[in-house]
């Protein structure tokens, strides 16, 4: 039997900030790993060690400097205009930290937008939003305007926006990053649930070890290069939260 | 400690503050342009023959006072939404309301003067260029105009500034009455328009009624008068406000559920933007329809009276007649594109000028058909000599009579045969009647000409006019190029205000929709269907005020064509229409392209 491909390959992707004139910032260095398909995986690391340069390379927000990041198959590093608008829109879902919402739109209209960029019809994207709604668990404020529910409902809403369209692969930087704890535990067993039960995969950028708990691989970055991983394999969440820990205070010294 | 502060907040928005800034000072200029004609009497009466003027200046004014006023609101709403978060954090802080209430009302108050101050130096200069380009351009005589007016100073300077300080003490005041949680979320909250049928019906038949009584009113000006031009200016301003509030707000929240439409590409998102601004966006589609009407309107009657102008001097058949040119004379008339030239004898006696017939009969002549009715200029017939009869003596001898020299031409004209004409006393005279190809591309050669064959026969410079072209064009250009410059300059006044409230509302939501359309980008949309809904969004701004604007002009011109002011006010419309609306359509695609630039860029 042969190996099912990743969903995300990412080989020696280096990322220098400023031009050849300016000075200069290798953010990454020579960064390879590999997310299989179903997979749960997050990357953690202090801030400033180059998480959101990762996170954006991987959803073609930006480019690396070299290297290839392969996403379902599909070298994404050579995408350009409207190859580049329509992969976004079909393969990748995104979750940023400060949620993105639309403020003029509902957050049925927001959840509908990645539908209609693809010309889904009005009647066939409605079951699709409210299913989405029903699992993230928002149905009931589906006609509020963001500035009317709270900012983990917000991020409620940017998660299904993100997952609506049936995604390869859900990014999220720091999603629960300005959420309080209470909201962000319950985002993150959302995804937990999303994961196992409809095999969503899942990739978490972040640098708090509760929310990193919640993953079964552990990707460690500093200073621009990818360290230790970390597998959770059957051990309780709290054991897990607690590897963290010991792997956070080693590298610390 | 505290307005140091707020100096760096506004460092930290200066593009913002340029914006404002720059909509203030192009405010400010444009009203100072508009007084500089309005204010000044001597003007309006040296230039216009209509004792109706006067007071059309004055309901000009006024409507241009309202359509500032409302700018200033608007420009004003943009810098307190600027300053409600700065000023909500100090006030977490702990600083008093009345302080910052005292800070605000200085800020505003500091922009406003600031802007007045360049605002007037940018409309003498502004003032003068159009001025002086029209001038030279229409070989208008505008007289007592002058650039520099002090009176237009005084009103714009007052008006300016109680404008202002009404704009502060309300931001003085919305400051100390919003909570500081508001203040600090003041981030634009979305509208929630409620379509209510029974008031959208009322406000549809009410608008549409005020807009009627304006148009018929505009009709009747020549029995209302005053009183006409006060009803229109009230009920269509009343009407266009009202039709955009009702209708347009309607026709979003049909649009939005028209369902098939709106869940196609960015069109929901477009929906939304115009529905989020839907109270900002009825005002400004009310002032830009007014505006564009007056713009339009103005350069419309502009042309019409330059019409008129072409239309007299092309009526006359000749362009230059000389009377017994010299070589020099001859050889500077070589210089016209001659179509068609004629050379006549003729002697002069102490009561009567003598012709020979049978040159006529080789060389026909331009005289005058009897005139009919609803004829507006002199039509000419080319005659012989053997026509030139009893039958109709008045025609023709008043057509050879206007050719001559003022001196002859109150003489009576006889026509005799070549041997009679050989032996009359007197000196041989000649008479050439030129036909250039283009009386206007030749206006300076032909001026030159025509001076030259004067000063040779030593006609006094207030002569009886002639019936040349240049005569008809130096008559006609006397009495309608004031109007003509009036139309233009009003026109250009009205498309800067016009061009400048689009500009400044556009960009004034421009840092906000940068964000809005960068999310849009990051989860996937084409570039074309960003651009695409910028050029609609825009466009609605365009297309709607533009419609109505062409509506109120049609009906408009009732006002010229009622008074017998410009009798053929609706002929050839397309011309200045057609003018317009590329102009109109030039400067869409160029905010479109700005926009899209700002907004879109990474
Ligand atoms: N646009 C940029 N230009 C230059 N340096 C940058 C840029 N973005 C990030 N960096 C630098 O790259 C490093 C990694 O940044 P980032 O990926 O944002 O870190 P993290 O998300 O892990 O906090 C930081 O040192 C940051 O200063
Ligand atoms: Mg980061």
């Amino acid at each position: 039997m042969i190996a099912k491909a990743p969903i995300v390959a990412v080989d020696a992707v280096r990322k220098v900030y400023g031009q050849a004139n300016e000075q200069q910032y290798e953010a990454l260095h020579d960064v390879s790993f590999q997310v299989q398909a179903g997979e749960f995986v997050g990357i953690m690391g202090a801030s400033g060690s180059g998480k959101t340069t990762l996170l954006n390379i991987l959803s073609t927000l930006d480019q690396p400097t070299s290297g290839s990041v392969k996403i379902n198959q599909q070298e994404i590093t050579q995408l350009r205009g409207n190859q580049l608008a329509d992969f976004r829109a079909k393969e990748i879902g995104f979750i940023f930290q400060d949620f993105n919402l639309l403020e003029n739109m509902t957050a049925y209209e927001n959840i509908a937008l990645p539908l209609s960029l693809q010309n889904v019809s009005a009647k066939k994207a409605r079951p699709l939003i409210e299913k989405i709604a029903v699992t993230l668990g928002i149905d009931k404020i589906l006609n509020k305007y963001p500035t009317e529910i709270s900012g983990g409902q917000k991020q409620r809403v940017a998660a299904a926006r993100a997952l609506v369209h049936e995604p390869s692969i859900l990014m999220g930087d720091e999603p629960t990053g300005a959420l309080d704890s209470k909201s962000a535990k319950s985002l993150l067993d959302t995804m937990t649930t999303l994961n196992q039960q409809q095999q969503v995969s899942i990739l978490l950028v972040t640098h708090d070890p509760f929310s990193a708990s919640y993953c079964q691989r552990i990707l460690f970055i500093k200073d621009g290069q990818i360290g230790q991983e970390l597998k959770r394999g059957d051990r309780s969440k709290a054991a897990f939260y607690q590897d963290i820990l010991g792997v956070l205070g080693r590298t610390e010294q | 400690m505290l307005f140091k502060l707020s100096l760096t907040g506004i460092k930290s928005r200066f593009k913002d503050y340029l914006v404002l800034f720059s909509g203030l000072v192009m405010a400010a200029a444009i009203f100072y342009m508009f007084e500089t004609l309005a204010t000044n009497h001597s003007f309006i009466k040296a230039n216009s023959t209509l004792a109706l003027a006067p007071f059309i200046f004055q309901f000009g004014s006024i409507l241009l006072a309202i359509i500032t006023f409302v700018y200033i609101l608007y420009a004003n709403s943009f810098l307190l939404s600027m300053r409600k978060r700065d000023y909500g954090l100090f006030m977490m802080l702990g600083a008093k309301s009345g302080k910052l209430g005292q800070l605000i009302f200085i800020e505003t108050l500091a922009i406003g003067v600031l802007s007045l101050l360049m605002g007037v130096i940018v409309g003498i200069g502004l003032t003068t260029l159009v001025g002086q380009l029209l001038i030279q351009r229409l070989d208008a005589t505008a007289l007592h105009f002058s650039a520099f007016y002090g009176p237009a100073l005084v009103v714009t300077v007052l008006f300016f500034l109680v404008l202002f300080i009404v704009a502060a003490l309300m931001n003085q005041r919305v400051l100390r009455k919003t909570p500081v949680l508001a203040l600090l979320k003041s981030t634009a909250q979305p509208a929630h328009v409620q379509v209510r049928p029974a008031k959208t019906v009322s406000q549809v038949i009410f608008g549409l009624v005020s807009l009627a009584i304006g148009y018929v009113a505009m009709h009747q000006i020549g029995t209302l008068q005053m009183l006409g031009i006060a009803i229109a200016l009230v009920t269509i301003v009343v009407g266009t406000y009202l039709v955009f509030n009702s209708l347009f707000t309607w026709l979003l929240t049909r649009l939005k559920r028209h369902t098939a439409f709106a869940s196609r590409g960015l069109n929901n998102f477009t929906l939304a933007q115009l529905n989020f601004r839907i109270f900002d966006y009825n005002r400004m589609l009310a002032l830009v329809t007014l505006l564009f009407a007056l713009a339009l309107g103005a350069i419309t009657t502009g042309m019409g009276f330059q019409k008129n102008i072409k239309l007299f001097t092309e009526s006359a058949p000749y362009d230059v007649v000389l009377h017994d040119p010299t070589a020099s004379i001859k050889q500077a008339a070589t210089k016209i594109d001659i179509k068609k030239q004629n050379h006549y004898m003729y002697k002069v006696g102490a009561n009567t000028v003598y012709f020979s017939r049978d040159q006529f009969d080789q060389q026909p002549v331009y005289v005058q058909k009897p005139w009919r009715k609803n004829q507006t200029t002199t039509k000419y017939q080319l005659t012989y000599g053997r026509e030139m009869n009893q039958q109709n003596p008045l025609l023709w001898q008043q057509s050879l009579q206007e050719l001559l020299l003022p001196r002859d031409s109150q003489k009576t004209i006889k026509l005799v045969d070549q041997a009679t004409f050989a032996q009359t006393s007197g000196r041989t005279q000649q008479l050439t009647t030129i036909v250039a190809r283009d009386f206007f591309a030749e206006l300076p050669t032909i001026k030159r000409v025509t001076q030259l064959d004067q000063r040779h026969n030593k006609v006094a410079t207030s002569y009886d006019m002639g019936s040349t072209k240049y005569d008809a064009y130096q008559m006609m250009n006397g009495l309608l190029s004031g109007f003509e410059f009036m139309g233009f300059f009003l026109g250009v006044a009205f498309l800067a205000m016009l061009a400048s409230c689009l500009m400044f509302k556009i960009l004034s939501g421009a840092a906000s929709d940068r964000t809005r359309y960068r999310m849009l980008d990051k989860i996937g949309t084409r570039q074309r269907l960003l651009r695409g809904a910028i050029a609609k969004e825009i466009g609605v701004l365009f297309l709607l005020p533009g419609v109505v604007g062409v509506i109120h002009v049609l009906f408009g011109l009732q006002m010229f064509t009622t008074t017998g002011l410009l009798p053929h006010a609706y002929h050839d419309l397309w011309l200045p229409f057609l003018i317009f609306l590329v102009l109109y359509s030039l400067y869409y695609l160029l905010t479109v392209k700005l926009y899209q630039n700002i907004v879109l860029k990474k």
